[in-house]
C-alpha cells in the first residue's frame, strides 16, 4: 500500500479543522483573510479527496490511519483508526464537493450579515465533523463527529438570530435532536457492552458469531438506528429539517439537506450491511423500507401545503432522501446502487435549489411563495438555474433525477416481483405517486415565484452576481452529467461503492490484517456489477428535448402577435380582482394572474381533511415533536426486540 | 449490584423522555434533556465495570496477567460524553435565554411560529 497516501484521508479533515481555528483569529483582523483561508481550506479537503479516487475507487484499495501509529494488537484494535472503503470515499467525495460549493456562494451571500468569523468558523467545523464522520472507522468517533455536525448545525441554523423564527428552528433542532444523538449513544454503549471493541471493522468481524444470541445487541441495533434515522430526519423527525431549512441561511440549507442527511444515510448502511449484516432479514428490510416509504409519502404531501419557498424545499429533501433509505432497505445489489446515486444526485439538484431559493431571498429579501411572482422578467439566469433544478428533482430526462429514479423503480419491482411481495410492489407504486406530486409541486413553486405578474415592489429587482452564480451553474452541470451518462457513473462511483458494501471480508482486513475475517468466517463476496436492465440512452431524450425545444420555440415565435401584448399591458391593474377568474370566468381575462397556490386546488380540495389532520399533526410544539420521536424510539426497541 | 445501574439508567432516560413530552416550561424541557443525558452517562460508565476491580492506573512495568481493573475506556467515553452533555444544556439555555427575549415567554404552547 502506498504509505503516502495514507495521510490524505486525515490531512483532508485536519484541513477543515485547521481552517476553522486559523479563520476565526484571522477573520477578525481582515474578513478578507478569513474568506482565503476558508476557501483554501475546503479546497485542500476536496484536493486531498479527489486524490484518493484513483487508489479507492479504480483500483479497489482500502486506505486506514492509525492516529498516534496505535495499531491492533493481538487481535484487538486499541487506537482510533481512519477507514477509507469505496462507501466512505463515496460519501467524502459528495461531502467536500457540497462544501466546496456551499463556501462559494457564502462568499457573496453572506455579505450582508456581521459576525462573519463566527460563520466561517462553525461552517468549517460543521464540514470536518461530517467528512470525519464518513471516514470514520471507530464508532465512537462516529458519535463525536455526530455531536459536533448537530452543534455547528444549530447554531448555524439560528446565525441570523433575528431572523423570523431562527431561534425555535434552532431549539427544536437541538432538543428533539438530541434524542437521536442519546440513540447513538446508547447504542453504542450496549454494543460495547457485547462485543468490548469500538473499531468498525472489528464489530463486523465480531458480528456474525455472537449475533442471534444477545438480545442486548438487537437492542443496540434499534438504538442505533433511529439515532441515524434521527440525523437523515426521517419520519417522525422530518418536522425539525423543515423547522430549520426554512430560517437557515441558504448556504446552510444546502449544507443541513445535502450533507447531514447523507450522514445518517451512511449511518443506517453501514449499520445494516456492515456493522450487523443484517440487511437481508425480512423484519430490517421491512423496518428500513417502510420507515423510507413512509417518510417518502408523507412529506411530499406536506410540501404540497407550503407557503414558504425554503420551507417547501426542505419537505422534498426529506421526500427525496426517504426515496434513498427505501431502497438502501430492499438489500439488492441494485436497490444500493440506486440508492447512492439517488443520494448523490439529491445533493446535487437539491443544493441547487436551496442556492436559487437564496438568491431569491438575499435579491427580493423576501420567500413568501403568495407574494412573489413573475422574477423570470428580473432574474431569467436563476430561473434557468432553478427550472434545471426543478426538472432534475420531478425526475424528467435527461437530468439526474430521471436517471436514479429510474433505478429506483427498477430496484422496488424487481424485489417485488422477485420474492412474490406486495409490500415492495406496493412501495414501487408508491415512489411513482411521490415523483408526480414532486413534479406538480414544483410547477406550483416555478409559477409562484418565477412566472406570473410580477409585483409592484419587485420591479427593480437585480440578477445576483456572477460570484453566486457560479457555484450555481457548478451544480447545473453536474446535474446535466450524471444524468447524461449513468453508465460511466455506474462503473466509476457506484459499483466500486457497492462492491466495497458487499465484501466485509476485505474491509475487515484491511484494518485487522490479512486473514483477520477468514478466521472469523465473516460472510461475504465480490460484485462485478451492478444489474442494471433495460437500461436508456439518455442522448436520444436530450435529442428529444431539443427538438421538442425547438417545435416550441418555433410555435412561440410565429405566434406572439403585437396586439396581444397590449391586451396584456392593459389587464395588468386589476390582477387582484382578477385572480381566479382563469378557473371560473376566464373569459373575461385570459392573462389574469393564477396564484400557484391554485393550481392543483381541486386536488387539494379532495385531500383537505388528510392535509387538516397533517396541518394539526406538525403542531409546531416541541413536546409533540418529542412524543412522535420516542414513540418511533419505542416501536423501533418492540420490533427488534420481538424479532431479531 | 450492577442491576441497579442499569434499572437507574433506563429510569432515568425514561423520565427524561417524560419530562421532555409534558412539561411546557423551555426551561423543565432542558432539564429532561439533561437527565436523558445522564441515564446514557450512566449506561456507559456502567458497562465498563467489574466488581472488585481497581482503577486502571498502572505503568507498563505493574501490568501484570494478575492485575484486575475496571475497563478504562467507558470512562473515557463517559467523561466525553459530559462535556458533551455540558455543551448542549449551556447551548440549548442559551438559545432559550434569546428566545424569551424574542417571543417574551419560555411556553413552548407559544414558540409556534413555525408550523403546519
Amino acid at each position: 500500500m502506498n504509505t503516502f497516501m495514507q495521510n490524505f484521508p486525515i490531512l483532508a479533515i485536519m484541513s477543515l479543522f485547521l481552517g476553522a481555528f486559523i479563520t476565526s483569529l484571522v477573520a477578525r483582523h481582515s474578513q478578507k483573510a478569513g474568506n482565503f483561508i476558508s476557501a483554501l481550506s475546503v479546497t485542500l479537503a476536496l484536493g486531498f479527496i479527489l486524490a484518493l479516487f484513483k487508489p479507492v475507487m479504480l483500483d479497489g484499495q482500502i486506505i486506514t490511519y492509525w492516529l498516534g501509529g496505535w495499531e491492533p494488537v493481538a487481535g484487538w484494535a486499541i487506537g482510533i483508526c481512519l477507514e477509507v472503503d469505496a462507501l466512505s470515499l463515496f460519501f467524502g467525495l459528495i461531502v467536500t464537493v457540497a462544501v466546496f460549493v456551499s463556501c462559494l456562494y457564502s462568499f457573496t451571500y453572506m455579505n450582508h450579515d456581521d459576525a462573519l468569523p463566527n460563520y466561517y468558523t462553525l461552517f468549517l467545523m460543521l464540514s470536518g465533523s461530517v467528512l470525519g464522520l464518513v471516514l470514520s472507522g471507530d464508532l465512537f468517533n462516529v458519535f463525536v463527529m455526530i455531536e459536533i455536525m448537530t452543534f455547528t448545525a444549530v447554531a448555524l441554523t439560528a446565525f441570523r438570530t433575528s431572523y423570523e423564527g431562527a431561534l425555535e428552528g434552532a431549539f427544536k433542532y437541538l432538543a428533539v435532536g438530541s434524542l437521536g444523538s442519546t440513540g447513538v449513544l446508547v447504542g453504542i454503549a450496549l454494543l460495547y457492552s457485547q462485543l468490548h471493541t469500538l473499531n468498525l471493522a472489528q464489530i463486523a468481524a465480531l458480528m456474525p458469531v455472537t449475533q442471534g444470541s444477545s438480545v442486548v445487541l438487537a437492542i443496540a441495533f434499534g438504538f442505533l438506528f433511529i439515532g441515524f434515522g434521527t440525523k437523515a430526519f426521517l419520519f417522525p423527525f422530518h418536522p425539525l429539517a423543515a423547522d430549520a431549512h426554512a430560517v437557515a441561511p441558504a448556504s446552510i440549507s444546502l449544507m443541513i439537506s445535502g450533507v447531514l442527511t447523507k450522514c445518517g444515510v451512511y449511518g443506517i448502511i453501514r449499520l445494516t450491511y456492515i456493522l450487523f449484516q443484517n440487511a437481508n432479514r425480512p423484519v430490517v428490510s421491512y423496518l428500513v423500507t417502510g420507515f423510507g416509504a413512509v417518510s417518502m409519502f408523507v412529506c411530499v404531501t406536506m410540501a404540497f401545503n407550503q407557503h414558504n419557498f425554503k420551507r417547501l424545499l426542505a419537505f422534498h429533501s426529506i421526500s427525496q432522501v426517504g426515496y434513498v433509505i427505501t431502497v438502501v432497505g430492499l438489500s439488492s445489489a441494485l436497490g444500493l446502487g440506486a440508492g447512492l446515486y439517488h443520494a448523490m444526485n439529491h445533493t446535487i439538484f437539491k443544493g441547487l435549489l436551496f442556492l436559487t431559493a437564496g438568491a431569491v431571498q438575499h435579491q427580493t429579501g423576501s420567500l413568501d411563495l403568495d407574494r412573489l411572482g413573475g422574477l423570470s422578467k428580473r432574474m431569467p439566469k436563476t430561473t434557468a438555474l432553478f427550472l434545471i433544478g426543478a426538472a432534475s428533482i420531478s425526475g424528467l430526462p435527461p437530468f439526474n433525477g430521471f436517471a436514479s429514479k429510474w433505478m429506483i423503480y427498477q430496484a422496488t419491482f424487481n424485489a417485488g416481483l422477485l420474492h412474490h411481495n406486495l409490500f415492495y410492489l406496493a412501495v414501487c407504486v408508491c415512489a411513482l405517486l411521490t415523483s408526480v406530486l414532486t413534479l406538480a409541486s414544483f410547477i406550483k413553486v416555478t409559477q409562484s415565484v418565477f412566472f406570473g405578474q410580477l409585483p409592484k415592489e419587485y420591479e427593480q429587482v437585480e440578477e445576483v452576481p456572477l460570484a453566486m452564480r457560479l457555484p450555481m451553474w457548478i451544480l447545473a452541470v453536474l446535474c446535466v452529467v450524471t444524468g447524461l451518462f449513468p453508465s460511466l457513473v455506474q462503473t466509476y462511483l457506484l459499483t466500486p461503492a457497492v462492491s466495497a458494501i458487499a465484501n466485509i471480508p476485505a474491509y475487515v482486513d484491511a484494518a485487522m490484517g490479512a486473514g483477520y475475517a477468514a478466521d472469523r468466517s465473516v460472510p461475504g463476496g465480490v460484485i462485478a456489477s451492478l444489474p442494471v436492465t433495460n437500461t436508456w440512452t439518455p442522448t436520444a431524450w436530450l435529442a428529444l428535448l431539443f427538438s421538442v425545444t425547438c417545435a416550441v420555440a418555433i410555435v412561440a415565435i410565429l405566434g406572439s402577435p403585437k396586439d396581444r401584448q397590449h391586451e396584456y399591458i392593459s389587464q395588468m391593474g386589476e390582477e387582484e380582482s382578477a385572480k381566479y377568474d382563469s378557473f371560473f370566468s376566464g373569459e373575461q381575462a385570459v392573462y389574469s394572474q393564477v396564484g400557484g397556490s391554485d393550481l392543483f386546488w381541486g386536488f387539494k380540495h379532495n385531500w383537505r381533511k388528510y392535509f387538516a389532520v397533517m396541518h394539526n399533526w406538525h403542531s409546531g410544539i416541541v413536546n409533540d415533536y418529542t412524543l412522535y420521536g420516542v414513540a418511533a424510539i419505542a416501536f423501533v426497541l418492540l420490533v427488534c426486540v420481538t424479532t431479531l | 449490584m450492577l442491576m441497579v445501574n442499569y434499572l437507574g439508567c433506563f429510569a432515568l432516560i425514561a423520565l427524561g423522555f417524560y419530562c421532555m413530552i409534558t412539561r411546557h416550561d423551555l426551561i423543565k424541557v432542558v432539564i429532561g434533556m439533561s437527565l436523558v443525558d445522564y441515564g446514557a452517562n450512566l449506561l456507559v460508565v456502567s458497562v465498563g465495570f467489574h466488581a472488585g476491580g481497581t482503577a486502571p492506573i498502572f505503568t507498563i512495568s505493574e501490568l501484570s496477567r494478575a492485575s484486575f481493573f475496571v475497563d478504562p475506556i467507558p470512562q473515557a467515553l463517559t467523561l466525553t460524553s459530559i462535556v458533551i452533555g455540558a455543551c448542549t444544556t449551556a447551548m440549548s439555555l442559551s438559545l432559550c435565554m434569546m428566545l424569551n427575549r424574542q417571543y417574551g415567554t419560555l411556553d413552548t404552547r407559544e414558540i409556534r411560529r413555525l408550523r403546519g
